[in-house]
């Protein structure tokens, strides 16, 4: 096993947020799928004609949940990267990996792969409330399946960007400020600039969603959409967009060992 | 074993290294001697392969750092000048991933770690955390993990800063130890005293360049300028001493207070007798007399020009 993922997931269990971050996504996802559930039954139950199944409140709680946890990561990815290369300049330790025998590689795949299974396990620990709603219907395993898949995806990019700003900078407040506005660029930018297309280009009828689409390609919550579609419906726009944000990941990871391998400078 | 050829490293518009050439032979200990960003440190991080220089080139055992930069790491154990820590781990903790850096696996590991606990003295406390640890024995714990994979060549940048005299004086025996074990190290201090201890040669280094004598040629060059320095304690007010050296020919009273009494005069050690003889003829008591060249200090101070304001 590469020593970085060991010492990066040693150093990362012992701190206070070890704990402490699960707890607070559990909490979190446990009243938004409360208040789904409040909300779907009181309210349908109000105006709806027809008598509520239990379908409708699976449906309702397997998509709170999913585009909440994926609200949620993205909080949280730049927390837990951004900071992982600048810690190390801040402490003066990366002299030390830089003269061991780690390829960058190796360095910068141990702090990706301890990041990221931090975020797998907040996934993990979602499945109970997911199985909540599994458990009423309207969804399947597929949906379940292509919803983490897709979340995955979004959430390794991300945690790539997170380790470029923290490899590009010396502190990491700037690393995460940078991580942040990054994640929020892709997130509002993409959708405001869809909405404005959108809006100077009316009329065009099918040419229309075509090209406002493409606005949309690298927004997180798009890309979680487009995997609910049909399975045969999913090329070539669910595609389009992972592509996207792999190559994203992918970009910046390559970026990040470029800016290593001049890190012995600032050391 | 070392040898850096007219190495060049610019910071921006700060030239750090401006032709810097030198040679370490196997199993020497050489200390790195110079001001404040005389580009000390710019040098051992080009040995150690941190940094690239923009021209010459450095090797280590006859590998080029720049194109065989892991072969040299195998071979180098460096600690920089501010060294950090990662606080949270166990002082075993922080020895295993180290040696798991250098890539040292099962049996080899766990020797590698216990011969290292072994030697800093951590047996006892191998679980306790590096953050609890104090100054010395971080500096300690620093340097075991800097001979975890059994480097022949030592690159250490102030590693004596912040010690404690026992501390100083574990290291100085850590080194020559090491040293005599045949392991070529290249220590930059600040602390003379130690380097002129320990070293078998010191180099000078001032704006970029090597601007020292080897040890013989400045012995030779010592000798040639035959001036020492007479350190002597009298019984009774050295006032009166220092007016009777004054008159011996060729010496100069550098100091006098209290007993002590010291006074440079030019000429080798049948003058230094002289001085004596002329002191006691002068009814001068001297309990105490000693006489040596200049030190590493005094040539510090005669290359750099005095200490600083």
């Amino acid at each position: 096993m590469n020593p970085m993922i060991w010492k990066e997931l040693q150093q990362r269990m012992r701190e206070r947020r070890a704990w402490l971050l699960p707890t607070i996504y559990l909490l979190v996802l446990g009243a938004i799928v409360t208040f789904v559930y409040y909300t779907t039954v009181v309210e349908e139950s109000r105006y709806s004609q027809h008598e509520l199944r239990g379908a409708e409140i699976g449906v309702a709680i397997f998509f709170g949940t999913v585009y909440t946890q994926l609200g949620l990561l993205l909080l949280i990815a730049p927390a837990l990267s951004a900071g992982s290369i600048t810690i190390e300049k801040e402490q003066r330790t990366l002299s030390g990996l830089l003269t061991s025998l780690l390829t960058l590689l190796e360095i910068w795949w141990g702090k990706f792969v301890a990041s990221l299974l931090l975020m797998v396990l907040l996934l993990v620990v979602s499945l109970p409330v997911l199985s909540l709603g599994l458990a009423m219907g309207g969804f399947g395993v597929r949906e379940m399946t292509m919803a983490a898949i897709t979340t995955l995806i979004i959430v390794a990019s991300m945690n790539a960007v997170g380790l470029y700003c923290s490899s590009l900078f010396q502190r990491s407040i700037y690393a995460t400020t940078i991580s942040y506005a990054i994640t929020i660029a892709l997130v509002v930018i993409t959708a405001v600039a869809a909405a404005m297309w959108q809006a100077s280009h009316r009329g065009l009828g099918q040419d229309e969603f075509a090209h406002f689409k493409v606005w949309l390609y690298p927004n997180p919550f798009f890309f979680l959409t487009l995997a609910f579609a049909p399975q045969s419906k999913l090329f070539p726009d669910w595609y389009i967009s992972a592509g996207i944000f792999v190559l994203i990941g992918v970009s910046v990871g390559v970026l990040t060992l470029l800016q290593l391998r001049r890190a012995g400078e600032k050391v | 074993m070392i040898e850096v050829r007219s190495v060049k490293k610019k910071y921006g518009r700060v030239q750090a290294l401006n032709d810097f050439s030198l040679q370490v032979p196997r199993g020497a200990l050489f200390g790195l001697v110079g001001p404040n960003g005389a580009g000390k440190s710019t040098l051992l991080k080009i040995l150690a392969t941190l940094i690239r220089p923009d021209a010459g080139a450095a090797l280590i055992d006859g590998k080029d750092v720049r194109r065989n930069s892991r072969s040299v790491r195998t071979i180098v154990g460096y600690q920089p000048d501010i060294p950090g820590l990662y606080q949270q781990m166990s002082v075993e903790q922080y020895l295993e991933f180290f040696a798991g850096a250098f890539h040292l696996r099962g049996e080899q590991k766990k020797d590698a770690v216990r011969r290292a606990l072994e030697h800093s003295g951590f047996e006892d406390r191998r679980h306790d955390e590096v953050e609890a640890l104090s100054f010395g024995m971080k500096q300690r714990l620093l340097l075991a993990k800097t001979l975890i994979h059994n480097p022949r060549v030592l690159l250490l940048d102030e590693p004596a800063t912040g010690l404690d005299p026992l501390a100083r004086i574990q290291l100085r025996d850590q080194l020559r130890a090491l040293q005599q074990g045949g392991v070529t190290i290249l220590i930059s201090s600040h602390i003379l005293s130690d380097l002129e201890d320990i070293c078998t040669d010191v180099v000078f280094i001032g704006a970029g360049k090597n601007i020292s004598l080897p040890n013989g040629a400045r012995r030779e060059a010592n000798a040639e300028s035959s001036s020492l320095l007479c350190e002597m304690e009298i019984l009774g007010d050295a006032a009166s001493a220092s007016r009777a050296a004054e008159t011996f020919a060729g010496a100069k009273v550098m100091r006098s207070s209290g007993k002590a009494l010291q006074v440079e005069i030019s000429g080798g050690e049948e003058q230094a007798a002289a001085l004596l003889h002329h002191l006691v003829t002068a009814g001068i008591a001297v309990t105490r007399f000693t006489s040596r060249g200049p030190g590493l200090e005094e040539v510090y101070k005669d290359i750099f020009g005095g200490p600083r304001p």
